[in-house]
């Protein structure tokens, strides 16, 4: 990783310091919500995961929509860099961003399962499978947004990745051989959950591929 | 040993959908300003955009202080400050933050010179880019360009929706620049006063083609109106190098853009007037040729 590289890194945890923060604490703070009991459980989870999804698209649309909108990138491409150095170094960047509230509202999560004597550890694979889904959907997000000036296409990839967690939990509760052991007293690390996982890793990797392939080899750069 | 061309581009083209910038060659040697001169539409930004690398020609060949772009505009731009008048910083830092940013980027950012920029634009590096008015926000952006000592400057429009007195403090820091010799400036713009008052070469581009390229003296030089007075009905002869003849009675203006004294002796008696044209005049009056020669 060169100078420069670190450096725009850098700017992009100054510039978004106060999303990363404040996301880091609104999804702690539904955990700290779903500690208290049954009732408030359901709140605080869904507090804690409408903010990942909202701390994601926020990042991307104000990092890289905004930016090119409001025509910060102009001044970002007047430095030492090409156009597809910008676009290999937002995506690094944007995921470094992303990763920090994620890693600690993941690890946060899974926390608050092995403590709370109420909750089941059969939920940590349930758990994990859907903090990495939401990794593989900002991810999609992210790339889109490094694709497309287009703001309706945004919009529509916003609609579809948000509605695509819904039927993530939906279809994942129904599959018998997760669903079966989510009330077990021990996390079951079976098959069905190491499919699950390598789909969304592939995922993952497919969609933080094409900016490198497609984005950054565009020959203008408007 | 000759000195590397800080611009060379050499029959350049682009296409766009309804827009072609056509066989485009231009040089701008250390130590000029080269002001690119054009109505709007005429692809001053294409062709600035292709000087930075961000447009990628389908034709011909553009080079920047050496380098071959747009595959190494990463190394060219170490030594470009690129400066356009739709370019916006980032709102939600102050000048301070982006005056460290940069500075930490380039080795060359002359600390000294950045406050003596900041002082003379009457600016604050704790005030934030969002509090900035358009002169303002202008100023510090090539308050960021000027400081890291570029040995080319590509300005486009930098002085658009500048107030006199701003354009007044912007144009003289170029001048300023241009002591030391080996730094240059293209400085793009519709304001032809700005453009004479700082320019020592100027193109004259208009819809995607170059009309002429000189020396701005040479411009002021060659061209000139000339006033005839002749008798109703007399008809002037066609004369090579006029571009233009406007008749009203008795009058006839001619526009020149090759004047000698050989023409005026050939003229005659019935010349009552001879004006020298100033740079918008001379623009006009060029392009204005340009697209009855071409037939547009």
């Amino acid at each position: 990783m060169n100078m420069l590289t670190r450096k725009l890194i850098a700017k992009e945890f100054y510039l978004n310091r106060w999303l990363i923060i404040g996301a880091t604490g609104a999804g702690l703070a539904g955990l700290v919500i779903a500690a208290e009991g049954r009732m408030r459980f359901n709140i605080g989870m869904l507090i804690w995961l409408t903010t990942i999804i909202a701390f994601g698209v926020t990042l991307a649309m104000l990092s890289i929509a905004s930016e090119r909108k409001d025509r910060a990138l102009q001044f970002v491409l007047s430095l030492p860099i090409s156009p597809g150095d910008y676009i290999r170094t937002k995506l690094l960047a944007l995921m470094f961003c992303f990763l920090v509230p994620w890693i600690v509202l993941t690890v946060g999560a899974m926390a608050l399962i092995l403590i709370q004597p109420n909750l089941p550890d059969g939920l940590l694979p349930y758990a994990l499978l859907l903090c990495v889904f939401m990794l593989a959907n900002f991810s999609l997000v992210l790339s889109g947004a490094l694709h497309t000036s287009s703001e309706g296409l945004m919009t529509l990839l916003i609609i579809v990745t948000n509605t695509a967690v819904t039927l993530f939990i939906f279809l994942i509760g129904s599959i018998p051989a997760l669903h079966d052991h989510l009330g077990d007293a021990q996390p079951v690390w079976n098959s069905a959950v190491w499919t699950v996982l390598a789909v969304e890793l592939a995922t993952l990797v497919l969609t933080l591929s094409l900016p490198y392939l497609v984005a950054a080899r565009r020959r203008d750069f408007n | 040993m000759t000195q590397t061309k800080h611009i060379e581009m050499r029959n350049v083209r682009k296409s766009f959908r309804f827009f072609t910038l056509e066989d485009l060659s231009l040089d701008l040697e250390p130590g000029q300003i080269m002001g690119l001169v054009g109505p709007n539409g005429a692809g001053k930004s294409t062709a600035i955009r292709l000087m930075t690398g961000l447009l990628t020609p389908d034709g011909g060949e553009v080079r920047v202080l050496g380098h071959t772009m747009p595959d190494n505009q990463a190394v060219a731009k170490r030594d470009i400050g690129f400066v356009s008048d739709d370019m916006r910083l980032f709102a939600h830092a102050t000048l301070g933050w982006h005056m460290q940013f940069v500075a930490s980027i380039y080795p060359g950012w002359d600390a000294k010179y950045a406050q003596a920029l900041i002082k003379r634009f009457n600016l604050r590096p704790e005030q934030s880019v969002r509090s900035l008015s358009s002169g303002e926000h202008v100023k510090a952006v090539l308050l960021l360009a000027l400081a890291r000592r570029p040995r080319l400057l590509i300005l486009d429009e930098p002085t658009s929706g500048m107030d006199p007195v701003a354009r007044h403090e912007v144009l003289s820091e170029f001048m300023d620049v241009l002591q030391d010799e080996d730094r240059s400036i293209l400085f793009s713009s519709h304001n032809t006063v700005d453009v004479e008052r700082v320019s020592d070469r100027i193109t004259f581009i208009d819809r995607g083609r170059l009309v002429d390229s000189s020396d701005k003296e040479d411009f002021l030089e060659r061209w000139r109106r000339i006033q005839l007075q002749v008798p109703v009905g007399t008809r002037v002869p066609d004369l090579p190098h006029v571009i233009s003849r406007v008749v009203d009675g008795q009058f006839v203006t001619l526009t020149t853009n090759r004047f000698s004294p050989e023409l005026i002796s050939f003229l005659g008696s019935g010349v009552r007037e001879v004006q020298r044209m100033n740079l918008e005049e001379i623009f006009v009056a060029n392009v204005m040729h340009h697209r009855e020669v071409r037939g547009q």
